[in-house]
């Protein structure tokens, strides 16, 4: 195991694992059991109480998954991580970990399409009512702020539209309000932003991305940063949680509705996700590296209308980004062209970049946010977004540069 | 020095205590999983090196593995 001043590399590559006690396996088995049996049932009792340690139901907790929490809580430096099925498991959970009927939300307006749906829908559905804040106004968070609102939500880097909130600016908010600024860091990952660092009170991702990086498994994370105090919570469950949990009362709360729901992330993508975290600083480098390179491409391409990438020092994110993130900007622009048609034969052309609706693959991949991810909004939320009908937006993968650009100088060919 | 370990009244032959020596000095399963409860009140996991026991104070020992059993 490595040293708690181990540099962050190290962390990664080792986790909170060190072997397994029975067979001496370096990595995490694989516990594809769903559930755990017990000697006497004063043991099984006890763990019941959590007096002593063990397993039981996998729905509750499971071996695999407890690995790849520690793992994840060791490279963020958290006080304790919940792993979900998804991004979308650990996004539900949180709301309804945090917020109930009656209660409020302000959210930055450039998020996933998914989260979207998931506020404006299912949110409202559960009587929580989220406004829309531009993600990049801090003064529009501070008003759209009752005695009502819960929590805070934002993206470290918008999807897809690449604008950079002012997380310290975000923190200030969060804290003259007594609210948890929560932020879902899928882009910037743990390896190009340290959340802590920036007194961010939760952070999220969906694992399936880059810290999974080979677009495998499905998976999300919750990491509790330590930086609240859920003892004078807001947010009455986890207010009444901290009577018996203290500090731990969030955590608890989110894996009490992990296990009402069933949101569990399975032994095996637990897994995997793991063997991503071993590799994720060196393919981050990579990924910042070709993104970088595509978006100089781009920038100096006549058919392109604007990149945004907020590697480029003429892009509007690039001076908070500089001061948030560390050795590089990330694997993730977009680009308009001139017109929506062009966005569509450019998609069309590219022999090698895959359209597909995910990000963080080894693998390229692109899409048309407006007809796909977005397809649902208004134009207005689309507009807010950053969602427009010309717009691409890109994952950059691990191939070689050059053939990355290549494939895109092909397809933009005709357009000129 | 003379401390309640879960419920438990015990002596433990040590003048000076953190929580950490405790976990070790009582061999607590999985101690990078347990939680430490001190006199009522839930510790900070990066406290437990530098939190001293003395004498007469409550210690519970839990596991949260799912935030409760349920």
């Amino acid at each position: 195991m490595p040293k708690k001043d181990a540099e962050l590399e190290t962390k990664l590559v080792h986790g909170g694992f060190e072997k397994d006690l029975e067979t001496g396996a370096s990595n995490v088995p694989i516990s594809l059991s769903a559930a755990f049996a017990h000697d006497s049932a004063e043991q099984i009792s006890n763990v019941f109480h959590g007096r002593d340690f063990g397993y039981v139901y996998s729905r509750i907790a499971n071996p695999s998954v407890v690995a790849l929490e520690q793992h994840v809580n060791l490279v963020e430096d958290g006080r304790a991580a919940v792993a979900t099925a998804s991004g979308m498991a650990a996004m539900a959970i949180l709301i309804e970990s945090l917020a109930s009927v009656g209660d409020e939300i302000v959210s930055s307006k450039s998020i996933f399409g998914g989260t979207y749906y998931l506020l404006k829908e299912v949110a409202e559905n559960q009587g929580i009512t989220v406004t829309f804040v531009d993600t990049c106004d801090v003064e529009q968070y501070r008003a759209a702020i009752s005695d009502k609102t819960k929590a805070i939500f934002c993206e470290s880097i918008g999807n897809p539209k690449c604008d950079v909130p002012d997380l310290k600016a975000l923190v200030s908010v969060a804290n003259e309000s007594g609210i948890p600024l929560v932020v879902d860091a899928t882009v910037t990952t743990p390896y190009l932003m340290s959340a802590k660092a920036l007194g961010v009170h939760v952070v999220w991702h969906s694992a399936t991305k880059w810290i999974s990086g080979a677009g495998s498994a499905i998976g999300g994370l919750i990491v509790d940063l330590g930086h609240f105090d859920w003892r004078v919570s807001k947010s009455e469950k986890i207010a009444t949680l901290a009577k018996q949990y203290g500090l731990l009362a969030f955590v608890n709360r989110c894996k009490r509705l992990r296990s009402n729901k069933g949101a569990v992330l399975s032994p095996f993508n637990a897994f995997l996700l793991a063997q991503g975290f071993e590799h994720l600083a060196f393919r981050m480098k990579a990924h910042c590296d070709h993104a970088m390179a595509l978006a100089l491409f781009l920038q100096d391409h006549p058919a392109v209308e604007s990149v945004a990438y907020p590697g480029l020092a003429n892009d509007e994110g690039y001076p908070i980004a500089k001061q948030q993130m560390r050795y590089g900007f990330g694997g993730l622009l977009s680009f308009r062209l001139k017109t929506p048609k062009m966005a569509y034969q450019v998609v069309n052309a590219l022999k090698m970049v895959k359209n597909l609706a995910n990000l963080g693959d080894a693998k390229t991949l692109v899409i048309h946010p407006a007809s796909t991810i977005y397809r649902d909004l208004s134009p207005e939320d689309q507009k807010a977004a950053g969602v427009y009908e010309d717009l691409l937006r890109v994952s950059v993968g691990l191939e070689h540069p050059e053939d990355i650009i290549a494939d895109f100088q092909n397809a933009m060919e005709d357009l000129v | 020095m003379k401390l309640k370990i879960n419920g438990e009244e015990e002596t433990i032959d040590r003048e000076t205590l953190t929580v950490t020596d405790l976990l070790t000095v009582k061999e607590v399963k999985m101690p990078d999983m347990v939680s430490v409860e001190l006199n009522g009140e839930m510790l900070e996991r990066d406290t437990f090196e530098t939190t001293s026991l003395k004498e007469g104070d409550e210690i519970e020992f839990l596991y949260f593995m799912g935030g409760g059993m349920i």
